[in-house]
């Protein structure tokens, strides 16, 4: 979550039926001063009391860097009453570019009891036509999944940490899809945790010479902070999945061991400590460590290589931390298909 | 653009994590490492790479000068340069570590010897940093440096790399003077280094916008059926800028506008929107296409220069306000000089595509607006109906801003609310500012990672360079004859050049776009 403690204005509260004349309104009082930008249509939904305000603090860190109009949506379907309201904001910001403001609106609907169900209907009718659709969903998914929901969606954002039964999430994704005959494609927010890591360590081995080492790998060790072992099994799943390991056998939760495609033995320790997300990898391959750990000051990562107790020549590469405006703003800089996510998280659905 | 350059794909864990063609680790030795380039653009462009962990995972940075210094001074006074001129701000972590893979080597450029030494110190650098005999070389020097660098580099065999490496030289422009220069440096280059390891730099091909003309053009179906000769009217090409001289009249004195801005950046603009679809997105793909335009231009030959060229010199005005002197009252320029400033052309693009399109250039200083833009001018819809010769509506226009501000923009005609019938233009208006948060990266930091990676497509190739030079040479033949000798316009700094330039559009019944 953000650092800043400022509370954040859901805006004017405005009658759902009315919400476009409303919107014409507010930005007629501020042209001139005003630009209003929109690349997608960002839609957020969460059944955690108070993640209006929370969710209306993180759309105005992250509309600074990615324009959209976004929909934030605090739902409790638990209640017994219907509840519907709604309120219209725009979050500024001067462009690096000039002075002029440019700004991204906010729609916020808080919806309670049976109605909660109309929340495809309400998402909807609100959408700016012609752009791509995220849906960010916060926390686990129900059972079952509105089809009417998934026939629009363009990218499913969600983060995986917070589902218990992964593999049962998945399935709930995959039957959402087929109904809605939709190619949606899958973001995963604890996948995004792992970019910077990922990238880390491929670099290792982009030069010709170094991919003898990808036959040569016999272990791998991972750290990683409680409550982030999910994170953790997905990244051996990435390095299984595309480096053609076979999981053979899990000695105890915290041992991983695989056969690589000549026969040879792959084992993963994953150990829990204090620190980011997944801290350290090392990976070692004939006598050689590839050795990629959060530096002290946390937003850098210290490359080496080099064999054990050698003196090594570290590089700083930029890191990603956990906070969600920052892994929202990666994931939303990236695009393009998440196949590779899929094989590693093929891997995690067996296994966790 | 290349993914196929180095290596492609044999790394399985880059899978999804790069479009890019990925940069090999390699040793960058920068000749000039003294100099303004270096201390402006290239050490802030690679300090910015680091800092964005785009580098590749082992590289060191050689500067190669003439005056004393140790490794300490050299990384201080790049410090200090980065901390002033890079796009973010230094981070004492980052260059801290950055700082200990740069390296100073003091020589004259003709000295054997210090290349002798050069060559010990790579191998050291590989030993020690894993660099893989992999040599980036970049001529930050004036030509008149290029030859005695190339052939020492040559006797000392660092042109060419151990099996599995490579060497490449990247060379700043101006890339000759005339025809014939060009040909000489170019043989300079090429007695050392092959074609494939050449990389001529033109730093307006490395922005965002300009890289963005390929994929306007050919990620939008819309706009291919209509580029041509049957939708177009004529393109136009403005790069304009309030500043003058600024120090560079040594410079710029033996080169003026037509050498320094035209032959390269213009035509280079020129040759990406007028280009046919390439083959493929590789290097050659793109340059064999973008090679064919400049071997199409109608060479502009005698008393055609007068009729289709205008040149002029900025006298003293005023710019935002402030008075500025004329291009002769500044510093190191001669009273008497005829170097010009401005030059406008109307040229002729001798293809199918282009045929009737004429397409007008505008190159000039102390102009009252700094910008650089394309724009094509589609034809008026046919006179009847709503463009009946008393409504007589503008032309549509697209416009592509290469700098600032940075996007693309459509005129187009819409009613005005009311109960009579009254027909506007109106703009659609895309800003890369607007609607991207993140700033677009340097140009050097793009083409530098492009060089370190093996993708050429956005250098220029001999024969585009020998081609725009054979474009440009008969102008400046008409200008330095001694007979029928076009005028050279004086124009107040802060106008839009001399009303020439302004006609030279007026008698083909058009107009400059106002910026």
């Amino acid at each position: 979550m953000p650092t800043a403690t400022e509370t954040y204005s859901l805006g004017l509260q405005v009658e759902i039926g009315k919400i476009d004349t409303e919107l014409k309104k507010l930005w007629q009082q501020s042209e001139g001063a005003m630009t209003r930008a929109s690349l997608i249509n960002l839609a957020v939904y969460s059944e955690v009391p108070g993640s209006l305000a929370q969710n209306t603090q993180l759309i105005a860190e992250l509309t600074q860097n990615h324009a959209c109009r976004a929909i934030v949506i605090g739902a409790d379907p638990t209640a017994k009453e219907n509840r519907v309201e709604a309120w219209i904001s725009a979050h500024c910001h001067v462009g690096h570019a000039g002075s002029k403001q440019i700004c991204s609106e906010q729609l916020s609907f808080l919806l309670e009891g049976p109605c909660t169900s109309l929340l495809p209907n309400i998402v909807f009718s609100q959408l700016d036509s012609d752009l791509p659709f995220y849906l960010w969903w916060q926390g686990a998914l129900h059972d079952p999944m509105d089809p009417q929901l998934w026939a629009w969606v363009d990218r499913f954002i969600y983060d995986s940490r917070d589902w218990d039964d992964f593999d049962a999430q998945m399935r709930l994704v995959e039957t959402a899809q087929e109904e809605a005959r939709q190619r949606i494609v899958l973001c995963d927010l604890n996948w995004t945790r792992l970019d910077k890591i990922r990238l880390a360590v491929a670099q290792f081995f982009d030069h010709p010479a170094s991919h003898h080492h990808f036959a040569e790998i016999e272990s791998a060790q991972i750290y990683f902070a409680p409550g982030f072992r999910s994170t953790a099994l997905l990244l051996a799943g990435w390095l299984a999945a595309q480096l053609g390991w076979r999981a053979e056998k899990a000695t105890g939760s915290e041992r991983l061991q695989f056969a690589n495609s000549q026969g040879g033995k792959v084992d993963i320790a994953l150990t829990e400590r204090a620190g980011e997300a997944v801290d350290e990898i090392v990976l070692s391959s004939d006598g050689v460590e590839f050795a990629v750990r959060h530096a002290a000051c946390g937003d850098l990562l210290e490359v080496s290589r080099g064999k054990p107790n050698e003196t090594r020549l570290p590089q700083l590469m930029p890191a990603l931390g956990n906070d969600p405006v920052q892994l929202m703003s990666q994931e939303l800089l990236r695009g393009g298909p998440h196949r590779v996510y899929l094989r590693a998280a093929n891997y995690l659905r067996h296994s966790s | 653009m290349n993914r196929a350059a180095d290596h492609p794909q044999t790394n399985p864990l880059r899978e999804g994590l790069s479009t890019r063609a990925v940069p090999q680790p390699c040793v960058v030795v920068i000749f000039g490492a003294t100099g303004d380039l270096t201390h402006r653009k290239l050490v802030p462009a690679l300090y910015n790479l680091a800092a964005d962990g785009e580098l590749p995972p082992a590289l060191a940075v050689v500067g190669f000068a003439r005056r004393p210094k140790t490794n300490e001074e050299f990384r201080r006074e790049l410090e200090e340069a980065t901390r002033k001129f890079s796009r973010q701000p230094v981070r004492d972590e980052i260059w801290n570590t950055f700082a200990q893979s740069i390296f100073y080597h003091q020589s004259e450029f003709a000295d054997l010897e210090g290349y002798q030494t050069l060559a010990l110190s790579l191998q050291k650098i590989d030993k020690e940093r894993g660099t893989r005999g992999n040599r980036l070389f970049y001529l930050a020097v004036a030509p008149d440096q290029f030859e005695p660098i190339l052939k020492n580099l040559k006797s000392v065999g660092l042109n060419h790399a151990p099996e599995g490496s490579w060497a490449r030289v990247i060379v700043e422009k101006p890339f000759g003077t005339d025809l014939a220069s060009a040909r000489a440096l170019n043989r300079i280059v090429n007695n050392s280094f092959s074609e494939e390891q050449t990389y001529r730099i033109d730093h307006f091909l490395g922005k965002e916008t300009a890289q963005n003309i390929l994929v306007l053009r050919f990620a939008n179906a819309i706009f291919e059926p209509l580029w041509n000769t049957r939708y177009i009217d004529h393109l136009q090409i403005t790069a304009a800028e309030t500043l003058g001289v600024e120090g560079r009249a040594g410079y710029y004195e033996g080169s003026g506008a037509l050498r320094d801005m035209v032959q390269n950046h213009l035509l280079q603009l020129l040759c990406l929107i007028g280009m046919e679809p390439p083959t493929d997105l590789g290097a050659d793909s793109i340059r064999h296409e973008k090679v064919k335009v400049v071997r199409s231009l109608r060479h502009i030959v005698g008393p055609d220069v007068a009729a289709n060229v205008v040149r002029g010199q900025y006298d003293a005005g005023a710019i935002n306000g402030k008075t500025v002197v004329g291009y002769r009252e500044e510093k190191n320029v001669d009273p008497k000089s005829m170097t010009e400033t401005f030059v406008a052309l109307r040229i002729n693009v001798d293809n199918w595509r282009w045929a009737d399109v004429p397409v007008y250039l505008r190159v000039g200083k102390r102009l009252p607006k700094s910008g650089t833009e394309m724009s094509v001018h589609f034809k008026k819809a046919p006179p009847v109906l709503f463009n009946k010769e008393s409504v007589a509506l503008d032309q549509n226009v697209l416009v592509v801003r290469i700098q600032p501000d940075e996007g693309i923009s459509l005129r187009m005609q819409a009613k005005i609310p009311g109960t009579s019938l009254r027909i506007e233009p109106v703009k659609m208006d895309f800003h890369y500012g607007t609607s991207f948060g993140k700033a677009s990266p340097e140009a050097y930091e793009r083409l530098l990672l492009d060089a370190m990676s093996g993708d050429a497509t956005l250098f220029a190739r001999r024969d585009e360079v020998e081609e725009a030079w054979a474009f440009i040479d008969p102008i400046e033949e008409a200008w330095h004859a001694i007979k029928n000798v076009p005028p050279l316009y004086l124009y107040p700094a802060g106008s839009w050049g001399p009303e020439e330039a302004d006609a030279l559009l007026a008698r083909d019944g058009r107009t400059w776009r106002r910026l």
